[in-house]
């Protein structure tokens, strides 16, 4: 991988026929590793000693919160590549991240209220990371405010990349802050590999769970995004030659 | 010299259009002033308002008036101007930001001195008060600043400006709101004070190179 290969699939018809190539394998195998871990999960998993059968929603919320954050760290990450080298095809990833993310977090956030109203007793809690969580979705609803209201394409797109990244620093700072509070979600249970606190049968299905998620995730990211290279090079030659290739 | 221009500059402005000044305060003081009609005039009540009320007022009022910090100079083209100057163009905008922070968050701060006592905070506290509320106004416009400058392009930014700086402003509302809180019930406020001047290097250094790229951007 050198700096050759960066321009090359950086370049709008290279990425967009890789990404053409790519997105239905990642689509349909997203799609089943999550029904392998949907089936896993809601069916073949134990039901938790204390929890009963309310566990079973960490297999949506565990992989939509991870991809909430992993998400926005891609989204900055490419909003660098495109402010450093005015790349259409980061900038174009970094908008179609925006409202997936966003649903990611939304869902992140929907699932852990329906947790919480059975086991804490309420659906909401002021606690550190449902509350960054929630400025996480702000953040996002603000980039995508942001971009969509400025009319100049290529001023939005360098504009919202740097609310991205201004966002991306002050993100620890924010989520520090609310820290202060006393927490009351409990801490994750897989990080530790080599005594993880989880069944190995409660944990198969959440590992295809939280694979299956990112390759769909990316998958839709590989999708929208080419939507965007063809709108944002609709003039070029490349496109016209390819929409004559749809027609005939 | 053009950092003393940029200041004579922006005084004078502020001197003869200064309905802008004062309607950013009396913004600031009905906000302050609604909360203990709304929620009640206990003094205990009060004590634990009037931290959150006061970092709440500024925030809203300081993202109220930023609105007109770049708007005309970009609208007439004295910023482009300033960015083909030779100077460094985020040490203009620094100047230009600690310009409207001493124009309009100076007077801010004082009149908060007035309605704190309405709160019944007396003392050192009062000292404390207005310590926070310097070094969080500091972060918050420069902030507030960068928000501008990244719609400076919209015709009409309207309620942008606070969707972008009020995730980004949480910290300082939070850790100013506390500093203000422990000083009334005496206890040690040290450790929030230490975050609000770290936040508040942190913004003033790094807030006006950003915003500066932010105005390059919305320019060019």
């Amino acid at each position: 991988m050198n700096l050759k290969s960066i321009y090359k699939y950086g370049s709008p018809p290279h990425y967009f026929k890789l990404s053409l190539q790519l997105e239905y394998w990642l689509l349909g195998s997203g799609v089943i590793l999550i029904l392998i871990g949907m089936v896993g999960g809601l069916f073949i998993a134990p039901p938790d000693y204390q929890m009963g059968d309310a566990f079973r929603i960490i297999y949506f919320h565990v992989p939509s919160a991870y991809l909430s954050m992993s998400g926005y760290a891609c989204m900055a990450v490419a909003s660098v590549i495109g402010l450093v080298w005015r790349s259409n095809v980061a900038f174009s990833i970094a908008k179609t991240i925006a409202p997936v993310g966003a649903a990611f977090t939304f869902l992140a956030l929907v699932t852990g209220m329906l947790w919480g109203k059975p086991m804490w007793g309420t659906a909401w809690v002021w606690d550190a990371r449902l509350t960054s969580e929630l400025i996480l979705l702000l953040i996002y609803l603000a980039y995508i405010l942001l971009h969509q209201s400025i009319e100049d394409r290529s001023k939005a797109d360098r504009s919202s990349s740097l609310l991205a990244l201004v966002g991306v620093i002050n993100l620890p700072i924010i989520h520090y802050s609310v820290v202060w509070w006393n927490t009351l979600h409990q801490g994750s249970t897989i990080s530790k590999f080599d005594s993880p606190s989880i069944a190995s049968e409660m944990l198969w299905p959440l590992i295809f769970m939280i694979f299956g998620y990112t390759i769909f995730f990316v998958g839709v990211v590989c999708r929208g995004s080419a939507g965007e290279v063809l709108i944002r090079e609709k003039r070029s030659k490349w496109v016209r030659a390819f929409i004559e290739g749809i027609k005939s | 010299m053009l950092f003393r221009d940029i200041i004579r500059r922006d005084l004078k402005i502020s001197i003869r259009r200064s309905t802008d000044v004062l309607t950013g305060l009396i913004f600031f003081l009905l906000i302050a002033l609604i909360f203990p009609l709304a929620a009640g005039t206990e003094k205990d009540l009060l004590l634990k308002m009037v931290g959150p009320v006061m970092l709440i007022s500024a925030l809203l009022a300081s993202m109220m008036s930023i609105q007109n910090i770049f708007k005309p100079d970009y609208i007439n083209g004295t910023l482009e101007q300033m960015m083909i100057t030779t100077n460094s163009f985020s040490a203009l905008i620094a100047v230009k930001i600690m310009m409207f922070w001493m124009i309009f968050s100076m007077p801010l701060i004082l009149m908060a001195c007035f309605i704190v006592s309405t709160y019944y905070v007396e003392g050192f506290s009062m000292f404390t008060v207005v310590l926070t509320l310097i070094l969080s106004t500091l972060s918050l416009v420069n902030l507030s600043a960068f928000a501008a400058s990244l719609t400076l392009a919209i015709r009409n930014p309207g309620a942008l400006i606070s969707i972008i700086v009020i995730p980004l402003s949480l910290p300082i509302i939070i850790f100013g709101s506390k500093a203000i809180e422990l000083s009334i019930v005496s206890m040690d406020n040290s450790g929030p004070l230490y975050f609000l001047t770290g936040m508040m290097f942190f913004t003033c250094s790094l807030g006006p190179v950003v915003t500066a790229s932010a105005i390059k951007i919305s320019i060019d």
